[in-house]
């Protein structure tokens, strides 16, 4: 019977030890990265490096979309004939006679097709230094996403998150990311196909 | 086996030999050996074995006779050098200063082991060194990791259209070797359709891109957070630092590529040949730990540009990406774009059921 007993006692015992120190008991220890991270960033209170430095001359305007606060390139400045109105004086159906010098013949409309897009679709002919919503409201070419947004809404919620859409700068707060446009021409938004930037030959030769 | 065991000491993890310092003057025996006349009256610091330094981390372990031959030899080559040249009194005061640094770096930790000041006087010692060398000026930092940094990054497969700019900027980054074309990215055109087959993957393609039904995936390190390349390591030469970077002292790695083996991602390059960048090519922005020029027989791998990363810059291949499909960040800050993508993308991992816990994650749109 003491046998038995005491074999029961040390089973027991092993068993107690076993569950203690087992399972994850020193707080450093975690069952997966994922958890790791979970509870190291329980306290997180941002760190000292910053972004700020290397944003550099870009010129950026925060904007504010959902739950998301970052910053963008500013996009006026850097449209070359911006003002539109400097040269659209009149409504473009008065100044697409011969009388007037020709423009914009560089831009060929790759954008969906002919039955979804046209010029129209995103400018305002009465309102040329606007952009112009689906239902007719004004869109600041700063804030152009908002345009794009109204179709592509999957990449739009990618881009809000970070998913989508390259982050500038750095990695460290405040957020810069790309616009729309700044990736993709709106005009032709797909990427061209081209060569790659590099070619190896020795890696080549190494593996014969 | 042999065990050489010299001295214990306290401060320093070498020792200096104050080669050209007029303070340490003393009317003992010169390193030379000679008692009186010909060779100036500093005192070199060798044979106070009584310090603690790196003489005990390179000597005090068990190594094999060979091997143990091969340090003594290597550190008396340099040990005579020195003395030669500190006795010498035609040789210059460059020629001084570089024998003690060699000296002194030759004999210097672990830089693992190494507090703040150490790494301050290593990494001066080869900014100096380099100038002695080149006469051109570089920086180079011993940054520590940030408290509350961990980094991650995840890769849209999606996105992603093997274009290689990332590959270029890492090599311009990281002043890898010229000769052996060294890259430490590797981009696989898999076929569409056939799931990750690293096997029939080309990582070495060169046409028009993207090709028709295929599909892109980068590699390089991953730094696990669980990483089985520094357990294998005999020398303690790679390790993981705080914020998750694992990193490689190249001081400090004897070139026997276990942790090359032991990388199931193929995550690490070893140096077959003395590394060579062009001098105007070298990036001179760098960190022990990171870019800055290696050797001969030693390992290396990404290390997510510490010399940028830990500056709260992205790596380079995150910059040079012209489709945004490289995302790096913070996964500590709850609000940071890299937690955002684990926490809304469906994300997946290589390998992931080998427990190495690798920080770097795929997705697609």
């Amino acid at each position: 019977m003491n046998t038995y007993r005491a074999t029961y006692l040390i089973g027991v015992c092993l068993l107690l030890i076993g569950m203690f120190t087992s399972c994850k008991h020193d707080e450093h220890e975690y069952h997966s990265i994922t958890d790791k991270i979970k509870a190291e960033s329980e306290n997180y209170k941002g760190t000292t490096l910053s972004s700020e430095a290397h944003i550099g001359d870009l010129k950026t305007i925060e904007i504010t979309e959902g739950d998301e606060t970052f910053f963008i390139p500013e996009r006026e400045s850097h449209i070359k004939s911006f003002k539109c109105t400097e040269c659209h004086t009149k409504p473009v159906s008065e100044m697409s006679s011969d009388d007037f010098k020709k423009a914009h013949w560089n831009i060929k409309l790759d954008h969906a097709n002919s039955k979804t897009m046209n010029c129209v679709t995103c400018h305002n002919g009465n309102d040329m230094d606007h952009l112009k919503s689906l239902t007719g409201e004004q869109i600041r070419f700063n804030k152009s996403h908002q345009m794009c947004a109204q179709c592509h809404s999957r990449q739009f919620e990618d881009w809000k998150g970070g998913a989508h859409g390259k982050r500038i700068a750095g990695w460290a707060p405040p957020r810069v990311s790309n616009t729309c446009v700044n990736c993709h021409d709106p005009h032709a938004p797909h990427f061209e196909s081209r060569w790659p930037a590099r070619y190896n030959p020795i890696k080549e030769k190494q593996r014969e | 086996m042999v065990t050489i065991i010299l001295g214990m000491s306290s401060n320093k993890k070498w020792f200096s030999l104050n080669l050209n310092s007029k303070k340490a003057e003393s009317e003992d025996t010169c390193g030379c050996g000679k008692t009186s006349g010909g060779c100036g009256s500093h005192k070199p610091a060798i044979g106070e074995e009584a310090k603690k330094d790196g003489f005990d981390q390179v000597f005090d372990v068990k190594m094999d006779r060979r091997t143990a031959f091969k340090q003594l030899t290597a550190s008396l080559a340099i040990g005579a050098g020195a003395i030669s040249t500190s006795c010498s009194v035609i040789s210059g005061d460059e020629t001084k200063e570089k024998a003690q640094i060699d000296w002194e770096e030759q004999f210097k930790g672990n830089y693992k082991l190494m507090t703040n000041e150490e790494k301050n006087g290593t990494v001066e010692r080869l900014v100096r060194s380099y100038q002695l060398r080149t006469g051109k000026t570089i920086s180079m930092s011993s940054k520590n990791a940030e408290k509350d940094v961990l980094f991650g990054y995840a890769f849209n497969i999606s996105k992603c259209q093997g274009y290689m700019d990332c590959v270029s900027a890492c090599v311009e980054e990281n002043n890898q070797d010229r000769n052996s074309q060294m890259e430490y990215i590797r981009i696989h055109e898999m076929k569409d359709g056939k799931g990750f087959n690293f096997n029939e993957a080309d990582d070495n393609y060169y046409h028009e891109v993207p090709a028709e039904g295929h599909f892109y995936m980068g590699t390089q390190c991953f730094h696990c957070d669980n990483p089985p390349c520094i357990e294998v390591c005999p020398v303690q030469a790679t390790w993981r630092e705080d914020d998750g970077l694992v990193v490689v002292d190249y001081d400090w790695c004897v070139g026997c590529r276990y942790c090359m083996a032991a990388c199931p991602y193929d995550g690490r390059r070893f140096n077959w040949s003395k590394p060579e960048v062009p001098e105007e090519e070298v990036n001179k922005n760098q960190h022990y730990l990171g870019n800055r020029l290696r050797k001969n027989g030693v390992v290396e791998k990404c290390t997510f540009c510490v010399q940028r990363s830990r500056a709260g810059k992205n790596p380079a291949c995150v910059e040079a990406c012209p489709t945004g499909a490289r995302i790096f960040g913070n996964l500590l800050d709850p609000d940071s774009t890299i937690r955002w993508v684990l926490e809304n993308k469906k994300v997946f991992r290589l390998k992931e059921d080998l427990g190495t816990e690798p920080k770097f994650w795929y997705f697609m749109d």
